[in-house]
Parts: C-alpha cells; sequence; structure tokens
C-alpha cells in the first residue's frame, strides 16, 4: 500500500484505449474481411477513447493522479477495461452491421402475429410505462442514488460526506477478508444450487410417477417454501445447537456422538447450505414438476420401445426438454443463493465461526445496515452486482445455446 | 410393434392384473414412495419440531419432550392477542394481495408491450426490466425510502409501501415467455376482425392465460407476504405492520430468554395463509409454467 | 326543509370541526419509540397510561421499533423528513452517535437546575452513580436511564455441591478450578460441559473495565473524542487467554457469536453448571430453574484475579430514553415530566420485576426491601399487569435479583468503569470480539491478530470521526 511517485495523465490513458479500440477493430476487419480498413481503424479507435473514459472521467480521472496508490491505479485500468468491454462490444456491433448494409438496431423479435401499424411503438410504450415508470423511480433512481456512494466515504446520518476517489474497491484489492467472503459466496452459491436442483429433479421425477398420494407428497415437500429466510434460520438455530439442539440430542442417544454443527468448519458451512437447499427446494420442485407433465408421453414411450433404458431415456429426452425450466432455475437460484441468505446467514451463524460462513452479501448487510458505513457497503455491494450480472450472462450465453424450447 | 412389446415395458394400465403375488403386496414403484417418503420425513422435520415445540412450555422445550405438551392454547393466545399476530396478518394479507394483483396486471401489460408490437430495440426494453432481477433491493432501502417519502402526498402508507414493489422482472419474464408460446394465428385472426391490442389482450390472451397468472399470484403473494426490511424502515403506524414484524417480536427476547413456544407457534401460523394460497391454485401452478409450446 | 335541516347540520358539523382542534391544541402530543415488542413493551405501554391518567394535558404513545438498530436507522431517517418521535430509545453502543448528531436536548438542560417538573420530582442523586455517570457527557446529565443491565453468573449449585465445591466461583482462576472439579460429573455423563454462555462483546467490555482498561484512547474517549483503538494492552490479552484455556480444555460449550438463546438453554437444562448473562435474564432463568428443579446462586461476574488493579467496576449495558431537541418549552417539560416519572421509585421497582433489567434508583431497591400489601409491583407476564408482590422483602425472596444492584454499587466510578465512547461502536464490537473467538477456537500469534484488527479499527475511528467530528 505505499504511495508511488508517477502518475498517468488523462490523454495517455484516452490514447491507451484508442490504440486498443482501433487494434481490436483492425484485427475485427481483419478475421471478418468486411467494410473499409479506415473506418473500421477511426470508429475503433473512437469507441476505445471512448471507453476508456467512460468511467474514469466521471470521477476526474482521479485513480490516476499522483496521490494514489497502486492499488488506486490497478482500479483505475480495471474501470478502463470495463469501459472498452462495453463500447467497443456495442460498436463494433453496429459497425459491422452498417457494413453488411443491415440495420442498425435490429427490429427485435419479428414474433409471428405481432400487431401491425404505425403506432407500435407507442401503443408498447403505452403498456409497458406502468413496470418502466416504477422501475425507473423505484428501482433505478435509487441504485444511482446509492451508487453515487461507492466513491465517497460516507456514513447514516453524518453531516458530511468526503469524495475518495476508488478507495473503497481499491481496499477491497487488498482485503484477503473480503476476497474469502467473495471465495465463500462462490462456494456456498455452488453447493445450494447443485444440491437444491438435483434433488428437486429427483423428487420431482418421482412425483411424476403415477403413484398414489402424490398430491399429498407434493403439498409436504413444498411447505418450507412458504418459509422467509430469517424463519428458517430460527428453526434451524433451534435444530442445530451443538448442546442445546434437538439434531445433536437425537444424535447422542442414538450413536453417542454430537456434531458442532454451527461453531466448526466444514461443519457451519455445510449447515447453511443445507438449510438454505431446505428454504428453496420446494420452489424447484414446483418447477420440475410443472416441467415433467410438458415432456410429451409418446415420445417417452417410443424411446422405451426402441429399447432406451431408463437412464437413457432420462438423460436424452428428459432432461434435454427440461433445459428452459434447468435454466431459469439455475437463475433464480443464483440470485437466491448470493442475495437472499444473508438473513438466514444472520439468524443462524452470524457469519461465524471466525467468518467462515461470511458471504459477500452478508458483508454488505453488515456493513450497510448494520454498521451505516454506505460507502464501503455501496461499493461491495456494486461489486457483488457486477459479478452476478456476469454470472448471469454467461448463463444466458450458455443457456441460449443448450435450452431447447420445444418445437414439435 | 406389437401390443405385448410396449406392455413389457411401461404405460400399460392393464399390466397390473397379471401381477405374480409379491408384486401386488408391494406397492408399484415402490422405489418412488421410498425416495418421497424419505424426502418427506427429511423436508418435513423442522416443520413438524417446529409444530411440536409450538405446543410446549420453554422447560418442555429445553429438556427435547418428543411428545406434544400443554401449552398450546396459552402459546396461540401469546402470539394472536398478546403480540397482535391476527391484526399483522390481516396487514400482510391485504398487502400481498395488492402485489400480488398489482405485478401481475402490471406483468401481463408488459408481456403484451414485449411480444405483439414490433419496434426496434425491443432487447433493450427486455433487459432494462430484466436486470433489475438481480439488484440487491435490500441495500437501496434507504434511497428508495427518501424518494418515496419525498413526495407526501400518499393516500396511505400501504399505496407508498406497495406501489414501488409493482414492477416484477420474473412477471414480465414469465408473461413473455408464455405468449411467445401462443399460435401467431390468434393475433392474426384479432386483426382481421379490427380488433384492438388491448381487446386481443382482454378476449383472448388472459382466458388462455389463467393458469400462468394463477402460477404467478402464488409467487408473488409470498413475495409480499415475506416482505419485512421495507415495511419496517417505511411504516411508522405500529398497528399498520405486518406478520413478518410480528415473528420478530416473537424471536427478539433472546437476551431475557426464549419463548420457544409462541415463537414457533407464530412460525406455523405465518405459515398456513401462503400455503392455503397455494393449495387454492395449485393445479393453475402445475399447468402455468410450462415453459415450452406444447402443453 | 331537508335544504334547512342540511344547512343546520353543516353548521354544527363545521362549528364541531373548529371546535375539535381547539380542544386538541391543549394537549401535548408525545410519541416515544422503544426497541422492545414483547411483555417489556407491554409494560412500558402499561406505564405510559398510567401518566396519561395522571392528567389530561399530556397523552404519551408507545411505539415498539422492534430492536435498537433499527431504532437508530429510522430514527435517523425520521431527522429528513420530520417523522420522528419526541422521544427514543437509544442502546449504549449509540452514546456517542447521539451526542455528535446533535439531534438531542440533554435532561439537565431542560431541567436547568429545577427540582422538579411538573411536579414529577428530579433526585438526580438517588440515581446509583455508575448509572448516571454512562450517560454523563462533558459532565452534563445526557439522558434517562430505563433498561439497564450488568452481566452476572448463574450457578447450578446442585451441581457444585456435587463436585465438591462449596465457595461459588469469584474469579477465573476459581471458575478454572470448579470447571477441573466438575469434570467427573462430565465424565459420569450428569452434565455436558462446566459452562456455556453467550459469546457477546459486550462481556469483552466489561472484563476491560474490571482490569481498569480502555476499550479507546482518550480515557475511553470520556476525557477527549477517542482517536485510536486500545487492544493492545495485558488485559484484552488475558481475556483471550482466559477463553482459550476454558476452551482447549473442554470446560466450554461455544454456541456462536451472539447467540444469547442456546447457552441459557444448556444451562436451565442442567447440561451445564455455570452461566454468565445479563441481569436482564434473572427472571427467566431463576423461572427455568425452578422448573427443571435445580437450585440456582449468582454472583457478580467473575475477574481477571491476576489484574493489578484487581476488581474495579462493571459497565452497565442497556439503553436510555432521549428527548428531540427542537420541542417548544411546553412539550420539552412534558417529556421531562412522562421520563421522571417513568424511572421513578415505584416504576423502576415494577420493570425490575418485570425483567431482571437493575432498578436505577437506590429508593427503589429500598422500596422492594420494604413491601407493603396493596404495593402493585410486580408485572405480571401472562395477564400484562401489575400485581402485588407478595413478600415483605422482593430481594429475601429473590436474593438473585440483587446480584446485580450489588455489582454497580460496588463499583468505583472512573472513566474504566463508566465505559467507552466513540462513533463506531457497534461496527467494531464483531471485530474484537471476533479476534478472541479467532484465538479460542484456532489459537495463533495473538500479537499479530491484535496489532491487524487494532489498526483495522483505528482507521474505521477516525473515518468516522472525519465525518462527524466538529471542525
Amino acid at each position: 500500500m505505499e504511495e508511488i511517485a508517477y502518475s498517468v495523465h488523462p490523454i495517455i490513458v484516452t490514447l491507451v484505449g484508442a490504440l486498443l479500440g482501433a487494434g481490436y477493430f483492425a484485427f475485427l476487419r481483419w478475421q471478418t474481411q468486411v467494410g473499409s480498413v479506415n473506418i473500421s481503424l477511426l470508429i475503433g479507435a473512437i469507441s476505445g477513447a471512448l471507453g476508456a473514459t467512460l468511467l474514469t472521467a466521471p470521477l476526474g480521472y482521479c485513480m490516476f493522479q499522483a496521490d494514489q496508490k497502486s492499488e488506486d491505479i490497478l482500479v483505475g485500468w480495471i474501470a478502463v477495461a470495463l469501459g472498452l468491454l462495453l463500447t467497443l462490444n456495442i460498436f463494433s456491433n453496429l459497425l459491422w452491421r452498417y457494413f453488411r448494409g443491415q440495420r442498425l438496431l435490429p427490429r427485435g423479435d419479428t414474433t409471428p402475429g405481432a400487431f401491425r401499424g404505425r403506432f407500435g411503438l407507442l401503443y408498447a410504450l403505452a403498456v409497458l410505462s406502468p413496470t418502466i415508470l416504477v422501475l425507473i423511480y423505484f428501482v433505478y433512481l435509487p441504485m444511482f442514488d446509492t451508487l453515487r456512494f461507492s466513491t465517497f466515504l460516507a456514513r447514516f446520518g453524518a453531516p458530511r460526506t468526503r469524495f475518495i476517489c476508488v478507495s473503497n474497491f481499491s481496499r477491497m484489492l487488498s482485503d484477503v477478508d473480503y476476497h474469502s467472503n467473495l471465495f465463500l459466496s462462490f462456494a456456498l452459491s455452488f453447493g445450494i444450487i447443485l444440491i437444491a436442483m438435483s434433488l428437486a429433479l429427483l423428487i420431482a421425477s418421482m412425483l411424476n410417477q403415477p403413484i398414489r398420494g402424490a398430491n399429498l407428497y407434493r403439498t409436504l415437500l413444498i411447505w418450507p417454501y412458504a418459509i422467509s429466510p430469517i424463519v428458517a434460520g430460527s428453526i434451524f438455530g433451534l435444530l442445530l445447537g451443538t448442546e442445546s439442539g434437538i439434531v445433536n440430542r437425537v444424535l447422542d442417544l442414538l450413536f453417542g456422538t454430537k456434531v458442532p454443527w454451527l461453531v466448526s468448519i466444514p461443519a457451519a458451512q455445510i449447515s447453511v447450505v443445507l438449510a438454505s437447499v431446505w428454504n428453496v427446494i420446494g420452489f424447484n420442485i414446483l418447477f420440475y414438476t410443472a416441467g415433467l407433465q410438458t415432456i410429451p408421453k409418446d415420445l417417452l414411450e417410443s424411446a422405451s420401445i426402441d429399447g432406451a433404458s431408463a437412464w437413457q431415456r432420462f438423460a436424452r429426452i428428459t432432461f434435454p426438454l427440461l433445459s428452459p425450466f434447468t435454466f431459469f432455475l439455475i437463475v433464480t437460484n443464483t440470485i437466491y443463493a448470493f442475495f437472499d441468505t444473508f438473513g438466514l446467514i444472520f439468524v443462524l451463524t452470524r457469519g461465524g465461526p471466525t467468518e467462515s460462513t461470511f458471504t459477500a452479501m452478508y458483508r454488505v448487510y453488515v456493513t450497510g445496515i448494520l454498521a451505516s458505513d454506505i460507502g464501503k457497503s455501496t461499493a461491495q455491494s456494486l461489486i457483488l452486482f457486477l459479478i452476478v450480472v456476469g454470472i448471469t450472462i454467461v448463463q444466458f450465453r450458455v443457456g441460449q445455446r443448450r435450452v431447447q424450447y420445444g418445437n414439435y | 410393434m406389437t401390443e405385448s412389446a410396449s406392455s413389457r415395458f411401461v404405460f400399460d394400465p392393464s399390466a397390473g392384473k397379471h401381477r405374480p403375488l409379491w408384486r401386488r403386496l408391494i406397492p408399484q414403484r415402490w422405489y418412488a414412495h421410498l425416495i418421497l417418503i424419505t424426502a418427506v420425513v427429511i423436508i418435513t422435520f423442522p416443520m413438524f419440531y417446529a409444530l411440536l415445540i409450538s405446543t410446549q412450555s420453554n422447560p418442555e422445550v429445553y429438556n427435547h419432550k418428543f411428545t406434544p405438551g400443554t401449552m398450546f392454547f396459552e402459546n396461540l393466545h401469546t402470539v394472536m392477542v398478546q403480540r397482535n399476530m391476527g391484526r399483522f396478518m390481516l396487514n400482510s394479507f391485504i398487502i400481498a394481495l395488492s402485489i400480488a394483483v398489482g405485478k401481475t396486471i402490471m406483468s401481463v401489460l408488459a408481456g403484451l408491450g414485449l411480444v405483439y408490437f414490433r419496434y426496434p430495440g425491443k432487447w433493450i426494453v427486455f433487459g432494462f426490466v430484466i436486470i433489475t432481477l438481480i439488484m440487491p433491493g435490500d441495500v437501496l432501502l434507504i434511497a428508495l425510502y427518501r424518494r418515496v417519502v419525498s413526495f407526501d402526498a400518499w393516500p396511505h402508507p400501504y399505496v407508498a409501501l406497495t406501489l414501488p414493489l409493482l414492477a416484477s422482472a420474473t412477471g414480465v419474464f414469465i408473461f413473455r415467455q408464455h405468449f411467445m408460446t401462443m399460435p401467431p394465428d390468434l393475433s392474426e385472426a384479432a386483426q382481421l376482425d379490427g380488433a384492438s391490442p388491448l381487446q386481443f389482450l382482454f378476449r383472448v390472451l388472459i382466458p388462455l392465460s389463467w393458469n400462468t397468472i394463477g402460477a404467478l399470484m402464488v409467487i408473488m403473494f409470498l413475495f409480499g407476504w415475506n416482505q419485512f426490511l421495507w415495511p419496517l424502515i417505511l411504516l411508522r403506524d405500529q398497528d399498520l405492520q405486518v406478520v413478518q414484524w410480528g415473528m420478530q417480536s416473537l424471536t427478539q427476547n433472546l437476551e431475557v430468554g426464549d419463548n420457544f413456544g409462541p415463537m414457533m407457534m407464530g412460525v406455523i401460523i405465518t405459515s398456513l395463509p401462503p400455503m392455503i394460497v397455494f393449495l387454492i391454485l395449485q393445479r393453475q401452478f402445475m399447468k402455468g409454467f410450462a415453459l415450452t409450446r406444447d402443453k | 326543509m331537508i335544504g334547512r335541516f342540511a344547512l343546520k347540520l353543516l353548521i354544527l358539523v363545521i362549528a364541531l370541526g373548529a371546535l375539535v382542534p381547539a380542544l386538541a391544541q391543549d394537549v401535548i402530543e408525545l410519541e416515544a419509540w422503544v426497541a422492545f415488542s414483547d411483555h417489556r413493551y407491554d409494560w412500558a405501554v402499561d406505564t405510559a397510561e398510567r401518566f396519561n391518567a395522571l392528567q389530561d394535558d399530556i397523552h404519551v404513545d408507545m411505539v415498539s421499533v422492534v430492536d435498537y438498530d433499527t431504532i437508530v436507522n429510522n430514527y435517523t431517517l425520521g431527522r429528513e423528513d420530520g417523522n420522528y418521535p419526541e422521544i427514543v430509545q437509544l442502546f449504549d453502543a449509540a452514546l456517542q452517535f447521539a451526542v455528535d448528531s446533535n439531534w438531542f436536548s440533554f435532561a439537565e438542560e431542560i431541567i436547568g437546575g429545577r427540582e422538579e417538573v411538573l411536579g414529577h420530582p428530579v433526585n438526580f442523586d438517588d440515581i446509583i452513580p455508575v448509572i448516571s455517570n454512562y450517560y454523563t457527557v462533558d459532565g452534563v446529565w445526557a439522558s434517562v436511564a430505563w433498561n439497564t443491565s450488568t452481566p452476572i453468573m448463574y450457578y447450578n449449585v446442585d451441581m457444585l455441591e456435587q463436585a465438591g465445591i462449596s465457595e461459588l466461583p469469584q474469579t477465573w482462576a476459581d471458575v478454572l478450578d470448579a470447571c477441573a472439579a466438575l469434570q467427573s460429573l462430565v465424565d459420569d455423563g450428569t452434565i455436558s460441559a462446566c459452562a456455556s454462555w453467550p459469546f457477546s462483546g459486550w462481556f469483552i467490555e466489561q472484563w476491560l473495565a474490571q482490569q481498569n482498561e480502555y476499550m479507546v484512547n482518550n480515557e475511553n474517549g470520556r476525557a477527549g473524542r477517542a482517536t485510536e483503538f486500545n487492544l493492545d494492552t495485558d488485559a484484552y490479552r488475558a481475556i483471550a487467554q482466559f477463553y482459550r484455556d476454558l476452551y482447549s480444555n473442554g470446560y466450554f460449550i461455544f454456541e456462536g457469536q451472539d447467540q444469547w438463546g442456546p447457552p441459557t438453554q444448556n444451562f436451565i437444562s442442567g447440561k451445564v453448571a455455570i452461566l454468565m448473562s445479563s441481569s436482564a435474564a434473572a427472571r427467566a432463568v431463576s423461572e427455568g430453574a425452578a422448573e427443571t428443579g435445580f437450585s440456582l446462586d449468582t454472583t457478580g461476574m467473575v475477574y481477571n484475579q491476576d489484574a493489578p488493579s484487581g476488581w474495579v467496576g462493571n459497565i452497565l449495558g442497556g439503553a436510555t430514553m432521549w428527548i428531540s431537541n427542537g420541542l417548544t418549552p411546553e412539550a420539552e417539560d412534558a417529556a421531562m415530566a412522562f421520563l421522571l416519572f417513568f424511572s421513578n421509585t415505584e416504576n423502576s421497582a415494577s420493570w425490575h420485576t418485570a425483567s431482571g433489567y437493575v432498578p436505577v434508583r437506590n429508593s427503589s431497591i429500598e422500596l422492594l426491601q420494604n413491601l407493603e400489601p396493596g404495593n402493585e409491583l410486580l408485572w405480571d407476564i401472562p395477564s400484562g399487569a401489575r400485581v402485588d408482590i407478595e413478600a415483605d422483602d422482593w430481594y429475601a425472596a429473590f436474593p438473585n435479583f440483587l446480584t446485580a444492584s450489588t455489582q454497580l454499587g460496588n463499583s468505583t466510578v472512573n472513566n474504566a468503569t463508566r465505559g467507552s465512547t466513540y462513533g463506531t461502536f457497534q461496527q467494531s464490537r464483531p471485530y474484537y470480539n471476533g479476534l478472541v473467538e479467532d484465538y479460542m477456537l484456532n489459537g495463533g500469534d495473538l500479537d499479530a491478530m491484535i496489532e491487524d484488527t487494532n489498526a483495522t479499527l483505528t482507521e474505521l475511528l477516525q473515518e468516522y470521526n472525519f465525518l462527524f467530528a466538529d471542525e
């Protein structure tokens, strides 16, 4: 964290962006062999310069000034990279559409059956406006209000704030605790999603069999879904106390052993995963049961006639046809695991023992809501937001390739 | 393939008639029952334990009694009368229902706007809506509060409470998906009849969407029912508070000694309304989330 | 006809409409926010109603805001849009914030040297010194104490006797010795372990004060604004080592940070012989022990026998009632009168019976020792009403309720036992508590851990000061 003596002039930042942009567009031009080389280079340089300044100029290039620490400069370059990622993608897309003589904006989904007429856009805006207005005023504006604080030293109720450039972010770069919070978020989320979805699929497959009492089974199995995470945490707290919990009481009677469920590693992490799985699995069972009913019976039947085993039928027909459901559940479960489990963690383990269940969202909650340290908290939540956006984009990319929307 | 060949594999209800005795004694698909019973035992155990505790006194809980306790009515009285849970449940029911209805109406309209019109940049609108799914709402509450109270002519605090929650990314996603699987002939025919998009929505789309609407209502009702932090910050009149607030008040006396019975009574009672809503709309739910073209 | 009737009706309505505000203007409406929502809230409502019944022109409305953190957040937000109460209950950790915010009128300034406010006597000297000193800022009495507690020890006497321990442990060494003796009961399965208690940062603060040590510099922030953390002390090391000794010998059942329910449950169900908890748990633990069927005894919080200072005293915990500034003088007096009533001799005594929170006045203790029939002091939780204490001397009947008052009464008042005041109290607790937890569970290089945490906490504190301190 020592101070460093050099600074990076804004012009250099812009030039670096322009060079990278021009290089990338030249590469695209060489790859596609479409369009004018000069225009590619020009637009590439412009969009590169734009990308480099997009996130740095609004902060007055503060992270590149002489009084900043090396971490701040690193954050600056990351901001440049993010900006470039955004502008280069958009402009290359637009430019090559132009080169190929396509419309600059796609007409959207060419949905069969869309209404014809000149006022389509106006009409669409009218029916979309309730949702869009509510989102702008009650989601986007509060978000911008909040994100503003990510470059400030700010506390709730304080008479003043202080602009501290990207210190809130560069602090995270060097904060080992925060890294382990992030890693933990990934690990726990992965565990929650994997277990909650595979068990749900197994159970839903059983529910889909023509058996008696399927309705009763289903009702009992989705009950935990009606419980909020905080309350789920209180119930599991009663179950899992080392000495006070009923689970250890039973284990003690049967096997003469007790597991420190909430106060040892990795038992505490497993407990958090299992409690979350318990909380969310009803939702997954519901969707998978609904999904399984959409799979045409005759398809399975003819496959079995052709000699496919139960496993083969599942792997080659059922699972692929369930992919829209799997995809939807992965997205919603990711959001649950990253964002909604903090209430459960708060009640169950307080992030302990020794921060072994301290997820990134729990950190946001503790820093922002309990400790009123708004600047750090919003910077942390912004990072978390970018990460989940990244995960979701990847999921959508993979999803578009893999998800099969039935067309038979 | 002959008929006998197919019956040897699956899907022939008549196959049971020729089963040997041991087959008739053990239920068919015993493995399914086995797995489901195991799952039910594990998944419902916490709830049944909560149910058990809700009848017990503190010493009975402390000493891990496995039999129903003596305090059922006392605990019920504590929760419903002393801690005013009946009132909170009514409040939450009103809020959750308003949210469910409002979200559904707005999502249906948005779904219409995203599917049945042609205009450039449609994916931008969709992305604008869908990305809000990932925004950590709890972090934004203080900023949201400031936005909401900056307008001080709200007719009722519940309007201020519910309106910001009425846009639903999940709802828009599901209705968009649902409308996209509708046969295009429907709207073609409606256009030939000279129907406007809204007429088409009310006369054709909605009657065909009751299952999806019912399914979404279940999820949205639960979303409204589980609201906690937002009402906690916004509502200043205690009598207007919600059911999760009541739950918090039942769990709060940690320092001075837990009251496990009333707390678990609260868990059980407050989980009943969402369960009832689900049971009523169960059929719609199962059918409503068919995301493929074939229903 | 109808028209004339309607006209009369209209005039009547207008006249009434004009009359109602005129009448209402004379009543001072006060809102009080409290952080309780259980039987303690019921007690507060009942007491406010008793106050309202005393006069027609002041009406106090008790509002429950669930917990301490939410109160601070909601009050802060309310200050922005004018939607805040006249009286608010703030917990000890918010003391510095309450002072820095400049949102409150100090009690002593409102009273302005009067002997009584609207007929309610002040009697400041009657308040137990360590309590009044905690909420004295720069020599000025700031807020009115209400729920005040201090940690005490709860012992299962039957178990101690079975292990051959006749004297209740007073020091850390006594606890370790008792635990060694109790090991025989653990071995034969009578109990699961020696001790279990909530792993709370509050106990660390207490143990620092007992050893006459400061949490932050400038004498705990009492001699001037605190600017640095002071964890690098023998006193803090000793606490970490004590926990390490307890835990590594298997004497201590750890149920997680800030979990208050499970350790209490372990004690009441007879699985451990020693519990340390808030005096506010006295009622629940006494009732639980009676129902489980073991004899209970209490002592003051155990202390470090090796500290050079010996036992100096304990800090109090809990919360006090603050009066918002900017009220009219009449409203200010009304609020002050209510708080004086709220904490007067009888109400303070009754409040004590509801939970085990310490009576803040010496006269309340005397009252509880000399009871008359018809005293109406005992708070009956199930019915939510005050009933008679059927004893001549409450403390003779329930001696465990006196332990906390004795502990606070014996405490030397200095800047260690007045407790620390600094802006990042709530934020820092998990750090200095977590460090001890880490060392207890895993051991390690204590010096390096302390250096690291001390630097982090000092940085946070200086950030707070930068934003809040007067320039």
